[in-house]
């Protein structure tokens, strides 16, 4: 059943996917026998048949993921959504002590450990990223602020 | 044969430069590191660390030289957790558990290390010797293809990865489809015309291949870690003082042999790479073992050696079409792949004749990469060890934070880490669908040349489809093609009608 569905989602992106390579793509002018719409044309009819004998031959029952775990996945999701969107913002720092404490915390690690834990790979992750491999990391707002102002 | 030495000349004269050699043994360090981490295998373990790697800004010789470093000390790594774990990190390493476990538990557990390190070791350089004699030779006759024999070459290879690898063939090829459809976002190189980039100005490049690896093998790996979490640590059981003996080796020396040629063989045939290889061989040295086969299983020192070495002469043998023609064997040379074209260089026949001191520079940074995991593994096993220990709630986060870190230092676009957590729930999904990931990097890789040379083969035959079919290499790619396809269905059908025991395969990540 879980098959069928996932399938079926495939099913209607490959056909929006086909749409646009049927209809919507066009060189204004080509001198080649193919021209860019070819190919994903190509592809997309084989990817529905192969989608159609899926759909009809599916081999997978369910996706045999309980409630607490589909929980923990999309707490998860989400928690790495939100490091995403903060990792420019408020920089390196700051959203790697948040995400590594309350990741580590969610994952069952106790208060006092994944504080800890958060603080090591925030500052500690920094200190070996940024400043001894010289890998462009982003500061944060409020850190370089906060540099400005010592550097003052 | 002078080219060939001449070759190696250049290539142990990049390989051994004391800045290059330092690389590789920081890289077999740090692979290993990272591939003993528990339930986290070699080709996710690269994909998290090619980012960073990459954004070192080495020169491609010697950034190059640090991946194949990594790629090594990630599948030596893989052996530990496999031996003392019992999980195997690849699908390579599931036969490794089969005779290693068993070892480790009778209280073998350092003869077992020892005894993989050293069949890993004869079955990777046997690997690159024969690749250093036939490499060249394959890259002069591969000068001679055509566009349309490369378009057979391609189908050839997708074939036999839809016939080897996985156990739904509908799925392998699809998982390929997608990753070819993955290739195709971007501006068109030819009419400079979009394509799905939905005027999102992030996509008009196409996807970078570092956020596809990252995502779909180091998020869709780290999804799964959390979904399969366990609290607390695993039991990983204590490395020994027992060293491999003279009387194992002497009784595996001809299973070695045999896995190295079988092995090497198996690798070189696109698409599957160590995890056909290290199956075919346990089965074999276990029908060959006659009377005794029946240890095999219970910590037999054959049954240790035999995937042990053709996992590592496969990986080897994966090298030489990656190298020669530009099509990879495998998903980790796919990886490799990608990360060559990072640096503008295209592998393929005058990969050996233009850019020789990359070419042989590789080469020559596998003999001492071998040599280097040897004399690092030996000693330091204890200490890869102990990463086994390392609590799932701290090693998730961990992961994550290292992806993110690799992924932002590439351009410092926030988007792609999106874009990378969106792709790790694709590829989390696919695996729960018994997906192989591997067809769809492989897909994705060849996505682009694929394309290009269909397309030129039209425009040389005016939109002729036949020019597929004139050339005698083109057609007999094809007639492999079907064979590859065939033949399994053929066996099975047989077996079935016999019923012998069923021809099992595993699912392919390597």
């Amino acid at each position: 059943m879980a098959d069928r569905i996932f399938a079926g989602v495939l099913f209607l992106a490959t056909v929006a996917y086909a749409i646009i390579a049927f209809v919507s793509i066009s060189a204004p002018f080509q001198y080649d026998p193919l021209g860019p719409e070819s190919w994903p044309q190509i592809l997309s009819v084989i990817a529905l048949l192969c989608l159609i004998h899926i759909l009809w031959k599916p081999d997978v029952e369910g996706l045999e993921v309980n409630r607490a775990t589909a929980f923990r996945l999309l707490f998860m999701v989400a928690l790495m959504i939100v490091y995403a969107e903060l990792y420019e913002p408020v920089g390196f720092i700051i959203s790697t002590i948040l995400f590594g404490a309350l990741t580590a915390r969610m994952l069952g690690a106790t208060l006092k450990h994944s504080a800890i834990f958060g603080l090591a790979a925030g500052i500690g992750g920094y200190l070996l990223c940024a400043i001894l491999l010289d890998l462009n990391l982003p500061e944060g707002e409020l850190v370089e602020a906060l540099l400005e102002m010592g550097g003052t | 044969m002078d080219t060939i030495l001449t070759g190696l000349g250049t290539g142990f004269a990049v390989a051994l430069d004391p800045f290059n050699l330092m690389l590789v043994l920081a890289g077999a360090f740090f692979g290993t590191l990272i591939g003993a981490l528990p339930g986290l295998g070699p080709i996710n373990g690269v994909a998290i660390l090619l980012p960073i790697a990459y954004s070192m800004g080495f020169e491609p010789a010697s950034a190059l030289i640090l991946l194949a470093g990594i790629y090594y000390g990630a599948e030596y790594g893989g052996r530990i957790s496999s031996i003392l774990l019992n999980v195997p990190g690849d699908a390579g390493a599931v036969m490794t558990t089969l005779d290693g476990y068993p070892m480790a538990r009778n209280g073998q557990a350092g003869r077992a290390l020892s005894l993989s390190a050293i069949s890993s070791f004869i079955g990777g350089t046997f690997a690159v010797i024969l690749m250093t004699l036939f490499g060249p030779m394959l890259a002069t006759f591969a000068v001679t293809f055509s566009p349309a024999d490369y378009v057979a070459l391609m189908v050839f290879a997708f074939a036999s990865l839809a016939s080897l690898v996985g156990k739904n063939p509908t799925k392998t090829l699809l998982g390929a489809l997608i990753g070819l459809m993955l290739a195709t976002i971007g501006i068109d190189a030819n009419t400079g015309v979009p394509r799905y980039t939905f005027g999102i100005p992030d996509f008009l490049a196409g996807i970078d291949f570092l956020i596809v690896i990252v995502g779909l093998f180091g998020m869709a790996e780290l999804f799964t870690l959390v979904e399969k979490q366990v609290s607390g640590k695993l039991d990983s059981l204590p490395v020994d003082n027992s060293f491999v003996k003279m009387a194992d080796l002497a009784k595996s020396k001809w299973t070695i042999v045999r896995c190295s040629f079988l092995g090497f063989f198996i690798g070189v045939l696109p698409g599957t790479g160590a995890s056909v290889a290290s199956a075919v061989a346990y089965g074999t040295e276990k029908r060959l073992a006659g009377a005794e086969g029946h240890l095999f299983g219970t910590g037999d020192v054959r049954g240790l050696a035999a995937p042990e070495t053709a996992n590592n002469a496969a990986a080897g043998g994966a090298m030489v079409p990656m190298l020669t023609l530009g099509i990879p064997g495998s998903g980790t040379t796919a990886i490799i792949l990608g990360a060559l074209l990072m640096f503008n260089i295209q592998p393929g026949p005058l990969l050996f004749t233009q850019q020789p001191e990359i070419a042989w520079g590789l080469i020559a940074s596998m003999y001492v990469g071998n040599v280097a995991l040897l004399l690092i593994n030996l000693p330091l096993v204890g200490l890869f060890a102990r990463m086994l220990t390392i609590p799932q709630h701290y090693l998730t986060p961990m992961i994550a934070i290292l992806a993110f870190v690799g992924i932002y230092t590439i351009v410092g676009n926030p988007f792609d880490l999106l874009l990378v957590t969106g792709l790790g729930v694709f590829g989390w999904f696919l695996r729960k669908m018994e997906f192989s990931l591997a067809p769809v990097i492989l897909g994705f890789v060849l996505g682009g040349l694929f394309e290009n040379n269909l397309r030129r083969a039209l425009s040389i035959s005016g939109g002729d489809w036949m020019i597929l079919l004139e050339d005698y290499k083109s057609v007999t790619l094809y007639v492999l093609a079907v064979l590859v396809v065939a033949i399994p269905v053929y066996l099975q059908r047989r077996a079935r009608r016999m019923e012998g025991d069923p021809v099992s395969r595993e699912d392919a990540n390597d």
